[in-house]
């Protein structure tokens, strides 16, 4: 009796751990998931089985954006009776879990993407769905078509743009009057003026901007668009040559030689690195670090983050050179579908009320200025479009010339640690490189080395 | 009916069932190996061998991961720190390790407490937290810093400089140094108390007894901690990611976060499983070595 006893048990564990390896297709995880309405939930998309309507939805971003999601989401539940599991966090590591959900095909059923990921993770279109099949359920001329055509990867339209954004100045005035600077800057020279007044002034712990790896790329695109007037990357083709891209790197170097920007070592001792970003610096906090190059939907965060937020002022894009204003727009995110959603119309629904309809209102401009029509109208009749991310957005659309390339933020690129740009910037400022022609080099042949690999597939 | 004569007609599936009744209370954990174990470390083998991309797929087979290791810049340095950081830390812990279990194994007041405190950082020591918290000990502004301060000193940019970010990370892995000394203590506890005597009979000072009866006496523990701490050390992850990210200019980027960062950041899963394979053969070929190397150096007393 006992053996048979604890064969049944052995048998049972058998059956327990084989159960416990099925596939659960898609089910939303996470540690930061519970439902729409706060409570936590067991429901997951497929614990709902089809058609019970039952969806999850997983974004990225900061403690405004996420009780913006979770009072749209629970408006969503109010009106169509549909419940939503959710999955948010911190941008810090969220791409290297969504890639690895959205490759074990384990990912929510809505997506809050990046643009790039489109042509990175979902080049064949095997990852999210073609929403033009649910036009009868979102209205889609309600967005730019140029828009559209820019989410628009192997002929289906995986994502909708929630927004368009680009890079601007954000300055800490408190800390440039302090500086004797009245005036944001609004050229080069007034950016080593103000270098100079910050040391002299201030001493040589604050600076008048903080630039990480990615943000020296960015800025120096600008700066080499605006000198020779094309754009950085045309035709899946790098526009520039090894000696234009070494006088954008000596531009770069130029801010740091003029105590405009800290050194990258200056930053890392801070603490600042590829899991911190700046606004969560005690130089930001307090104003030591009194601007940032950043995109036009962030400024909230960082003026948020600030101690006084009192000074904080959307300044003006720097024209660099005589060719063309430079710098460049792009779709900042989109909401997409994954193929393993079960319910794929409640997606729709889902997406739809978020972009275009009440949600876009309660969502305002918590993900940047809203590239719906109808969804920017109800933001702005709920006054819920904050002014000074309406007024970056503004004037960063008025300025730039160019549109990105989607290869320019490939994670062999951006990464931070290990992609070439941190490779490059930060051997510069550390002083690894000779020469800026020496890391122009190797800039040019990990860009042209990415391009290729995306002309791949 | 005899015993003897029912145990004759029993069917022969019977009588094998019989015969292997423990094999059936071995499925859960063979199963669970051959899911959980054997099938990722064969699949890693596999892949190890193609430039396997979570998006791309498989377009490529060949040793190409293999000589990139050897040959590519980022990989050759993150081997390098690896074999660095091992080398630093293993040594340090175990004696720090050894050194705390000696002064604890002497009857002093409040010795069980001064037990508890030392293991405490074992417990906490590879956590997120107790890495954060470091991270912000050795920031510019930081405590040290601060503390360095009071006397006049100008403290470096601990986790800034290449040379000093190595040091950190290395110094939180040897402040977790209470399982291997609570080892250490139970071995202390084993020596006889006679060898000693006698030692002390024959006028050895305290030193001498310690280098020639102690020691030898533990050798089996001191190989145990020896070949666990090469193993974890090569398997470091948590300190350099958190405190870190594996800069400042990958002076800090050891193999495992660099096997992390292919996988989950480049989706290069061929190059990561290969890296995985270089770190595993080599913690295979130092345990060989220290295995191989203990007849002359480790006392079995049976």
């Amino acid at each position: 009796m006992k053996k048979a006893i604890a064969l049944a048990l052995a048998g049972v564990m058998s059956v327990g751990l084989l159960a416990g390896c099925g596939s659960s297709g898609s089910s939303s995880s996470g540690a930061a998931s519970e439902s729409a309405t706060g409570e936590t939930s067991a429901t997951t998309a497929s614990d709902s089985g089809s058609g019970s309507g039952d969806l999850s939805i997983s974004w990225w971003g900061g403690d405004s954006r996420h009780t913006a999601y979770q009072n749209a989401l629970a408006a969503f539940t109010e009106e169509t009776g549909i419940q939503v599991s959710t999955h948010y966090g911190a941008w810090s590591g969220w791409e290297d879990q969504t890639s690895a959900a959205l490759y074990s095909d384990n990912a929510e059923d809505v997506m809050q993407v990046n643009w790039n990921w489109l042509s990175q993770y979902s080049g064949d279109g095997s990852k999210f769905v073609d929403l033009n099949e649910y036009s009868d359920i979102i209205d889609l001329s309600q967005f730019p078509q140029s828009t559209l055509d820019a989410c628009t990867v192997a002929g289906k339209l995986q994502a909708l743009p929630v927004s368009m954004t680009g890079r601007i100045f954000y300055w800490n005035m408190n800390t440039f009057k302090q500086a004797g600077i009245e005036e944001v800057p609004s050229t080069l020279d007034d950016l080593y003026a103000a270098g100079e007044a910050f040391k002299t002034n201030l001493g040589d712990d604050y600076y008048p901007l903080a630039l990480g790896e990615y943000d020296r790329m960015l800025l120096m695109t600008f700066y080499l668009e605006s000198t020779y007037g094309k754009p950085w990357v045309e035709d899946n083709t790098l526009q520039y040559t090894v000696e234009e891209i070494a006088t954008g790197i000596d531009f770069i170097q130029s801010l740091e030689d003029n105590h405009v920007i800290p050194s990258l070592q200056t930053m890392n001792a801070a603490g600042i690195d590829g899991n911190n970003s700046i606004d969560k610096s005690e130089q930001w906090i307090n104003g030591m670090y009194a601007g940032i190059f950043e995109w036009d939907s962030s400024a909230t965060k960082y003026q948020g983050s600030l101690a006084d937020p009192s000074g904080f002022t959307v300044g003006n894009e720097i024209k660099f050179g005589d060719k063309a204003n430079g710098g460049f727009s792009k779709v900042s995110m989109g909401l997409a579908i994954t193929e393993t959603c079960q319910d794929k119309e409640a997606a729709a629904k889902l997406i739809n009320f978020l972009l275009n309809g009440d949600g876009a209102s309660i969502m305002g401009s918590e993900c940047g200025i809203p590239n719906s029509a109808s969804g920017l109208a109800a933001a702005e009749a709920a006054g819920a479009v904050d002014e000074l991310v309406l007024e970056a957005n503004t004037k960063v659309m008025a300025f730039v010339d160019f549109q990105l390339d989607p290869t320019y933020e490939s994670n062999d690129l951006k990464a931070n640690p290990g992609g070439v740009y941190t490779d490059v910037f930060g051997g510069y400022s550390y002083g690894e490189y000779a020469d800026s022609t020496e890391a122009a080099t190797d800039l040019y042949d990990g860009v042209t080395e990415a391009l290729e690999d995306a002309a791949k597939g | 009916m005899s015993t003897a004569s029912a145990s004759v007609r029993r069917s022969p599936f019977k009588k094998w069932c019989d015969q292997n009744t423990g094999l059936f209370f071995l499925i859960p954990w063979i199963l669970g190996f051959l899911i959980f174990k054997f099938y990722p470390f064969a699949s890693s083998l596999y892949y190890s061998f193609t430039d396997m991309n979570f998006f791309k797929g498989i377009r490529e087979y060949g040793i190409m991961n293999y000589i990139d290791i050897f040959t590519e810049k980022e990989t050759r340095t993150a081997l390098l720190i690896t074999f660095k950081y091992a080398f630093i830390t293993v040594p340090l812990k175990l004696v720090f390790a050894l050194f705390i279990a000696y002064i604890l194994n002497f009857k002093i007041k409040f010795v069980n407490l001064f037990r508890t405190v030392y293991y405490i950082p074992s417990i906490l020591g590879g956590s997120v937290a107790i890495a954060v918290l470091w991270r912000a000990l050795f920031r510019d502004t930081g405590v040290i810093n601060t503390l360095l301060s009071f006397f006049g000193i100008q403290g470096p940019d601990w986790l800034a400089d290449r040379t000093w970010a190595l040091f950190i990370i290395c110094l939180l892995r040897v402040w977790q140094f209470g399982s291997a000394m609570v080892l250490f203590l139970a071995a202390l506890k084993g020596v006889s108390v006679d060898l000693y005597e006698a030692a002390t009979i024959d006028g050895a000072s305290k030193t001498r007894q310690f280098f020639s009866i102690t020691v030898p006496m533990i050798t089996p523990v001191i190989f145990y901690n020896l070949v666990t701490q090469i193993a974890q050390a090569f398997q470091e992850f948590n300190g350099p990611y958190i405190i870190t990210g594996g800069g400042p200019r990958n002076s800090t980027t050891l193999v495992a976060l660099l096997v992390y960062n292919y996988a989950f950041k480049e989706n290069e899963m061929g190059m990561a499983c290969a890296l995985a394979w270089v770190m595993f053969v080599i913690v295979m070929v130092l345990t060989v070595i220290a295995f191989s190397s203990q007849k002359h150096w480790v006392y079995y007393a049976d």
